[in-house]
């Protein structure tokens, strides 16, 4: 049985806008153990890259790196398609999944929500609680339903939307749309006679140090519903209901309710709008258009919040993944927790930092964790996977990545980021090598 | 002929009334009684309506912007007795009936702008220029209500609930009302939607759903409908027994009852106002609580203290209206004095807000200003010792009046100064004349502590005549007035009051950012002319070597400002104000950068207002948020 590894390679794919990271723990010259964190993309570099074409490529350099010993483990941390779509086994990404399918991953590593068992599990979350998995899971899928309808309203905008409107709600429909060709080979992959599936929350194990001697896996996030309701001082209304009423009846009679909304009354001949409701009229679409992207955007955040915040711990080096995890998962781990203190304390030493969500303005909390790095300006190493012009605007200072954010991390670490990467060139990825 | 036929139109249009009365629904179509849903008959201003309905104050335009749908301008019943009979009955029909839905938010905000316009004793406009509010009915597939004053309207969402069944926000009394108190609140005090502090946000929302309340418990017959249930009803119960009008039991049956009843699927857009205000238990922390410094949640601190007090005042009421030691109390009694109650409540806070000060106000501001003006309209608080309950139930809470100065009675504003100086000023053009008010802010600025170096300006002059429940009458003027400064970082320092490290240091960045900008430009200019065989002259570039404590593109805006209120011989009774330089300016300054609503810019910060359909969003799905976590 090996001690544990001499060095970790960690290889930070290009994939555009969306996450690919392979952590190579290496043994020996013939034992390395493999981890996939996260695979996918709503976005690529250039103007012909077409993700069928570049996933399996990827998908295949992946497979040439794991060797005939395949991967060890795959993590989902979260279900948005710029983290999950090239697991699909359909044409939409080329059938990369089938290709990571294919090397056999032992362990399938997701947060809770995505657990099957989830879905049916109606306990309440705590005595005073009158949410469960069951509700919180059903409001996941109610969310997925509702990015449904704002992605087809964007690809057939009606007349007063403006061009930056539907491109924004396109980008942000898609990636919340289900993947169920991801998903389901994800389940498959982790009922795989000898793999295992684990859904993780804060504090629970990852199934990962039997696999990875020597190294210790912390799972810091996201939060099981239990852990967040006992922390209320005051109880909680059912808020997954909001979700459910706007996706109500989505799925019954496919009608697009955002889009169509449904008849009030009994059906009237078509009245034209007099002279004296149109200044009105033409605010009321506009704020339509408004009301609409505040919905994607607070259903994306709420999205990003169900993300695996990983902290490996590998001959005293310490390597924080936190998927797209935004500060209220992270609030739990590092101020509401019973066991926050301690965390803190482990996150203050951490090496190698993945910048959450792409680089956006509020998934690398300032002052709760980036301003607690001690190794800022002192060897501290950052990975940035993302594509500028995809996601929020400088107008309203909601671009990813944020400017300011990545102005501090070129000034106080050591950044690799892949806006530097051509899709292009041979090397599909940029590489980081530590050693003990 | 033609001019007997003038004289008789003339003597009938004379002879109408000023009001006329509508049927609405008295909650929610979840409110029902033997199958049908409960209503009310409620009085209006009367007016020519015409098709719309479009009145003077309130256009109702339903336009369905999700479906690009006109449902047509509405003719509405010219009387009451020629409405509908199942409008009047509240057959269910009602709620797929578009021309009810359009009077029922019709006759809910003129009921509403009515209210206000008794309470304070004269008309009032809207926070735009135009005359009438626009309402859409259906305006778009949302769970969702809001006012926005840019649009001037008020946009009431549908959705399909839980069984499938269509939800109309138009048809909530509570939402309704409470949207229209948001633009009737905005149109009296518009600076409350700017960011300052986290009671001022949370008034906003708290007012808004304390007034909805109010307006629902002002109606007998929900009243009735709460304290009886349906088996005492059929047997014509006419009584009722003493232990239920306890102020547990009234808490239990009136508050949480209605809350129980109210539509469950509007309980997202309305957040848990009511439900909590019977939850919330005596904790004077509780507004230290991070838990509550979300506006929305602050807001529901607010709710419960004037809730718990209401229902405190009520059962107060039957007893001493009752006989030592009597065992059941006539029910219609009850009921008139709970509608009573809660109507006197209303009228009390919305005369409230002309005691209020028009920038910075916080819980405790808004409970003195409370306090204060109802002093002045019913000096005898003997009848429901309204004043007694709410500072009881805003101790509570940990909410006391401020302090009051110089003798003048507790619990109520400091008198204004006496020394003050009238001889150049006209007590006639005060009362509706800024320039006349401004002049006397000018002649008295040392004895009323205004910054001689700072911008003032007039917002308004109201003159008003208001009438107490005991007839008394009142005439006052109020006028409000502004004052904002734009300070260099060196300047706000002179004055002590810091500006936070973190904004001072985005700062320097901007500036950082601004002068590399500006060397590049020049370096490029100058090579250009260079080749042109010119000369470069420095042009009037920043110097890079220039901090930014004295660079005014770097000010930042400060505000203060006051509310005067005159009476009826145009002496100045009370001036109630925040120093735009006050001490409390560093706590708001830093308030407003760490909860991320104070943005740093080159040519003057900025303050980033939250819009109420956002906030009503964050209310619904319970979200916190956490600014200074961001970049």
């Amino acid at each position: 049985m090996p001690k544990g590894p001499t060095s970790v390679e960690i290889r930070t794919y290009q994939v555009g806008f969306g996450d690919c990271f392979l952590l190579s723990f290496v043994y020996s010259g013939t034992d390395k153990r493999h981890v996939l964190i996260d695979f996918g993309t709503t976005g690529l570099p250039g103007r012909t890259r077409r993700r069928s074409a570049h996933m399996p490529r990827i998908a295949k350099h992946i497979k040439s790196v794991c060797g005939p010993n395949g991967l060890t483990a795959v993590v989902a941390t979260h279900r948005h398609a710029d983290h999950i779509n090239g697991f699909g086994t359909d044409g939409g990404t080329g059938r990369s999944g089938s290709i990571i399918r294919d090397l056999k991953p032992r362990l399938v590593l997701q947060p809770w929500t995505e657990d099957p068992g989830a879905k049916t599990d109606a306990r309440k979350a705590t005595r005073e609680s009158s949410r469960s998995r069951k509700s919180f899971v059903a409001g996941l899928a109610a969310m997925n339903d509702v990015a449904a309808m704002v992605a087809s309203i964007a690809t057939k905008p009606p007349a007063w939307m403006s061009s930056a409107l539907q491109k924004e709600l396109l980008f942000l429909g898609q990636d919340n749309v289900a993947n169920r060709s991801a998903v389901d080979n994800l389940i498959a992959m982790g009922r795989r006679p000898g793999s295992t599936a684990v859904w993780a929350h804060h504090g629970s194990p990852s199934g990962l140090e039997r696999l990875l001697p020597g190294v210790t896996v912390h799972v810091l996030g996201p939060p099981d519903l239990t852990q967040t309701e006992k922390i209320r001082k005051q109880k909680s209304r059912d808020p997954d209901q909001f979700w459910h009423l706007l996706s109500a009846g989505a799925s019954t009679k496919g009608r697009n309710l955002l889009a169509k909304g449904f008849p009030s009354g009994a059906r009237a001949k078509r009245h034209p709008v007099p002279p004296a409701a149109r200044w009105f009229r033409d605010r009321l679409e506009r704020l339509n258009g408004q009301q609409i992207l505040e919905i994607v955007r607070t259903l994306d955040q709420q999205m990003n919040n169900t993300s695996l915040i990983l902290l490996f711990e590998v001959f005293g080096k310490k390597l924080l993944f936190p998927g797209d995890a935004q500060i209220e998962n992270w609030s739990y781990a590092l101020g509401d927790a019973p066991d926050a203190a301690k965390t803190r304390a482990l996150l203050a030493e951490v090496d190698v930092y993945k910048v959450g969500h792409h680089g956006s303005l509020n998934a690398t909390p300032k002052q709760a964790l980036w301003e607690r790095f001690r190794k800022r300006n002192k060897g501290l190493r950052t990975l940035l996977s993302t594509l500028p012009g995809k996601h929020g605007s400088s107008r309203s200072h909601t671009e990813v990545p944020r400017k300011t954010l990545l102005q501090e991390l070129e000034a106080r670490s050591i950044l690799q980021n892949t806006m530097r990467l051509k899709a292009t060139s041979p090397e599909p990825c940029l590489l980081l090598t530590l050693k003990r | 002929m033609a001019s007997r036929r003038a004289t008789k139109e003339r003597a009938a249009a004379d002879a109408r009334p000023p009001l006329r009365c509508m049927t609405i629904v008295a909650q929610d179509p979840g409110l029902t009684r033997g199958g049908r849903i409960l209503t009310a008959k409620v009085a209006v201003p009367a007016e020519d309506l015409m098709a719309g309905p479009m009145g003077y104050r309130v256009q109702v335009v339903d336009y369905d912007s999700t479906r690009r749908y006109y449902h047509g301008s509405h003719v509405l019943p010219a009387t009451y007795d020629r409405e509908p009979r199942r409008w009047r009955r509240g057959e269910p029909s009602i709620v797929k009936d578009v021309r009810f839905h359009a009077q029922n938010v019709y006759a809910l905000v003129m009921k509403t702008l009515a209210r206000f316009e008794l309470a304070l004793g004269r008309r009032l406009g809207w926070s735009f220029e135009n005359h009438q509010l626009k309402i859409a009915p259906h305006g778009m597939f949302d769970a969702n209500a809001f006012y926005s004053p840019i649009h001037e309207g008020l946009l009431l969402g549908y959705f399909r609930g839980r069984s499938g069944r269509p939800v109309y926000t138009s048809l909530s009394h509570d939402v309704v009302v409470h949207e229209t108190t948001h633009a009737l609140l905005d149109g009296l005090r518009e600076r409350y939607l700017v960011p300052s502090n986290p009671d001022q946000a949370a008034f906003h929302e708290g007012f808004a759903d304390v007034i909805a309340l109010l307006s629902v418990f002002s109606l007998p017959e929900v009243v009735t409908h709460l304290l009886t249930p349906a088996r005492h009803a059929r047997n014509g119960a006419t009584t009722i027994a003493r232990r239920h009008i306890e102020h547990e039991a009234l808490q239990t049956s009136a508050l949480f009852g209605l809350a129980d009843q109210m539509g469950q699927e509007l309980d997202g857009l309305r957040g848990n106002a009511l439900r909590r205000s019977t939850e919330l238990g005596a904790n004077p922390k509780i507004l230290d609580d991070p838990e509550f410094g979300e506006p929305h949640r602050r807001g529901e601190v607010f709710v419960a203290a004037v809730m718990q007090a209401f229902i405190a005042a009520w059962s107060a009421r039957i007893k001493d209206m009752g006989l030592e030691g009597q065992r059941a109390f006539p029910l219609a009694s009850v009921v008139e004095e709970g509608a009573d109650v809660a109507d006197a409540m209303a009228t009390l806070w919305i005369r409230a807000l002309d005691y209020m000060p028009p920038v910075h106000l916080t819980f405790q501001d808004a409970l003195t200003a409370a306090l204060t003006s109802d002093t002045q309209v019913r000096p005898d608080d003997q009848r429901f010792k309204l004043r007694h309950h709410l500072k009881t139930h805003f101790a509570a809470f940990g909410i006391v009046p401020v302090k009051a100065k110089n003798g003048s009675p507790a619990d109520c504003w400091t008198a204004a100064p006496k020394d003050l100086r009238y001889h150049r000023v006209r007590f006639e053009s005060m009362r509706n004349d800024k320039d006349e008010v401004f002049r006397f802010l000018w002649e008295n600025q040392e004895a009323l502590g205004l910054q001689t170096d700072a911008y003032a300006k007039v917002i308004s002059v109201r003159p008003c005549l208001r009438t107490g429940i005991d007839g008394f009458a009142l005439r006052e003027t109020v006028a409000e007035y502004y004052q904002v400064a734009r300070l260099t970082p060196s300047e706000f320092s002179d004055r002590k009051i810091p500006l936070p490290r973190g904004f001072l240091a985005h700062l320097k960045r901007l500036k950082l950012e601004r002068d590399a900008k500006a060397a590049k430009r020049s370096k490029s200019r100058a090579g250009a002319l260079e080749r042109d065989g010119l000369d470069a002259d420095d042009g009037d570039e920043p110097s890079p070597d220039a901090g930014i404590d004295d660079d005014d593109s770097f000010a930042t805006a400060i505000y203060g400002g006051g509310v005067l209120i005159f009476d009826e011989y145009g002496r100045l009774k009370y001036h109630v104000h925040n120093r735009i330089f006050g001490r409390r300016q560093k706590q708001r300054l830093k308030y407003l950068w760490d909860a991320g609503l104070l943005t740093a810019r080159v040519e003057g910060a900025g303050y980033r207002a939250q819009r109420l359909a956002t906030l009503h969003r964050m209310r619904s799905i319970d979200a916190r948020k956490f600014p200074a976590e961001g970049w």
